[in-house]
């Protein structure tokens, strides 16, 4: 391959930062909306998604007159010193490929938080389109904006299916989650109800948990001293922090709801935290919930397995990427 | 790819951490992003000075320009606090609530969205909402339903709720600026003062300009006879007082509950 994909890129990178003030982005990707203020082709709202950004192709015509002759990758490469960005143009071969690694991590970015599974097909349809046979470069690439922004991996994990998941490379815990609400007494309702969802077998309806919050003084749209008005902590302020998930019980009409586990409350406690509360509270040990018991002591198992193969996986990478090097710094040839 | 080398970002485990924690979060108030910042270094590097969060900032974005995302830095249009998302800037569209929401339920917000920027105090009923429901894509809707669903909104940060009324939380105003601004130019309204998108706002009575409360809290600040920038008649509204951080922070001491409902607003 003629100059190193990195050199291209730093040197794209150093036209567009000579060239625009504003935080724009100068190469033939960029959306005239930013520089310019002069809005794109509206949009149509997601259907088309993945369409938005502007191809290489028509975003560069009104920018600048040299880019407007479509230039082939091997032209302009071997006639371009790479150190000489001002003159020479650019090759746009790479960058309808730039184009869908950029959709490409939106997407996956969408998926992690999501905490959804990516298959090949998914990215395929969604993403990459027409680009089917450069899928491995876009992946690769993505990837490795993935890593290195937001240290997080993407793994295969089935190879025939082409199924993959996220590793986060960053042991995120129960102090990384604790940053924007100062301590509040809400946690003892917090750990109440936790304590009734884990003990209906992970889901508990409304009712029920009302049936065990009233056994405690604590009525909805009655204003409790400590709590609030519980009715509005349970169903969205500790929605809002991630800590429950509230939602309509499937096919119920007239729609009933029913509580579950937030993300937020998996990641700062877990099942055997709270049958150690909920212990506490009948003045008894966790022990005395034998099949609760069992299913928090999987759980610890889980986790603790989790961790070590998070760890594996990090160092393992860590170490690869060091093998890998030398040999992948880029050599302007 | 050697993104990190180029000009001056660096990227560490404490950015990396900061910016996953900030998309967790989806926005996240000036103050809170203070406390995660020291947080992310206390985890990675506590000998290291903390840089000064504008700084910081710009050092991630400028690694993560090239894939055209960003953390940007509004202001609530309510009471001017400053607070910061992870912005995708590539494709115009609602595409960043497509993971949590069905077909339906994001043309429920779409429906909404247009009634909130038609509207003149930036606030749409839920009856006039939920009376959109049969003109929905996707699969049927009831206004039960709808109602839960404009709830899922609020507690996912894209709606705030007001006495029964909805407006864009700010969250909404930073990631979708762009496509509101492309997909419904000729009603959308822009402050005078700092020509972004505005939603709710005070407006001239003469002129018809609009400005955003905190726009107006600067600019006519410690001024007792306010006038209109445009057409130099009296303003009309009460002037509101600029967001004081410090202010804040004694307050909430006596009216700690108070104020972290509040913040959790934003």
């Amino acid at each position: 391959m003629p100059r190193g994909q990195k050199s291209k890129l730093r040197a794209r990178a150093k036209r567009r930062q000579a060239r625009s003030e504003t935080k724009g982005l100068g190469g033939a990707q960029a959306t005239a909306a930013e520089e310019e203020n002069s809005p794109s082709s509206a949009s149509p709202l997601l259907g088309d998604r993945s369409q938005n950004l502007p191809t290489a192709g028509t975003r560069s015509t009104p920018k600048s007159p040299q880019r407007a002759a479509g230039v082939s990758c091997a032209d302009s490469n071997e006639g371009a010193n790479s150190q000489n960005e001002e003159s020479s143009d650019e090759s746009y071969c790479e960058d309808p490929l730039n184009e869908k690694v950029v959709l490409l991590v939106e997407f996956l970015l969408r998926k992690y938080q999501a905490k959804e599974p990516i298959t090949k097909a998914d990215m395929l349809k969604s993403v990459i389109k027409n680009k089917k046979y450069q899928f491995p470069e876009i992946l690769k690439r993505a990837s490795e904006h993935m890593e290195l922004a937001f240290g997080i991996d993407l793994k295969e994990v089935d190879p025939i299916r082409h199924c993959y998941t996220f590793v986060n490379k960053l042991d995120l815990t129960a102090d990384d989650m604790v940053i924007d609400e100062e301590n509040t007494p809400k946690t003892g309702l917090l750990m109440i109800v936790l304590a009734v969802i884990f003990k209906k077998g992970n889901c508990a309806t409304e009712e029920e948990v009302w049936k065990v919050l009233n056994l405690m003084g604590v009525y909805a749209g009655k204003k409790h001293s400590i709590y609030g008005e519980p009715k509005k902590v349970l169903t969205q302020e500790l929605v809002q922090m991630k800590y429950l998930e509230y939602r309509q019980v499937p096919n119920s009409d007239p729609p009933r709801y029913e509580f579950l586990w937030g993300p937020r409350a998996r990641v700062e406690t877990s099942k055997m935290k709270v049958l150690e509360f909920l212990a506490k509270v009948h003045d008894t040990t966790p022990s005395a919930f034998p099949s609760c018991y069992e299913e928090a002591m999987k759980d610890e198992e889980e986790r603790a397995r989790a961790r070590i193969e998070a760890r594996a996986h990090s160092s393992a990478m860590a170490s690869a990427r060091a093998k890998a090097k030398p040999s992948s710094s880029s050599c302007p040839k | 790819m050697q993104c990190s080398t180029r000009r001056m970002g660096i990227m560490t485990d404490v950015h990396r951490r900061f910016l996953q924690l900030l998309m967790t979060h989806g926005v996240l108030e000036e103050q809170a992003v203070k406390r995660l910042q020291k947080h992310c270094y206390k985890v990675h590097d506590r000998n290291a000075a903390v840089e000064k969060l504008e700084d910081f900032i710009n050092n991630i974005n400028s690694v993560l320009e090239s894939l055209y995302i960003e953390v940007k830095k509004g202001v609530t249009e309510d009471d001017g606090r400053p607070v910061y998302a992870l912005v995708n800037l590539a494709t115009t569209s609602i595409s960043k609530m497509a993971s949590d929401f069905a077909e339906n339920e994001l043309d429920l917000f779409r429906k909404a969205l247009e009634l909130i920027i038609d509207s003149e105090s930036g606030f749409a009923s839920s009856t006039n909402i939920l009376n959109l429901v049969d003109q929905l894509k996707g699969k049927k809707m009831r206004k039960k339903e709808a109602e839960q669903v404009l709830q899922k909104f609020v507690q996912n940060k894209w709606l705030i709720e007001k006495e029964g009324e909805f407006t864009l939380h700010s969250r909404a105003i930073l990631e979708m600026e762009q496509y509101i601004r492309e997909t419904y130019p000729d009603s959308v309204k822009m402050c005078n003062i700092c020509h972004s998108l505005l939603i709710q706002g005070q407006s001239c009575e003469t002129c018809g300009i609009r400005m955003h409360l905190p726009c107006v809290a600067k600019y006519f600040q410690s001024n007792s006879e306010p006038r209109c920038p445009h057409c130099n008649d009296y303003w009309p509204h009460e002037i509101p007082e600029i967001f004081n951080p410090e202010k804040e922070r004694e307050a909430g001491i006596s009216t700690s509950n108070k104020k972290s409902l509040r913040s959790r607003q934003h």
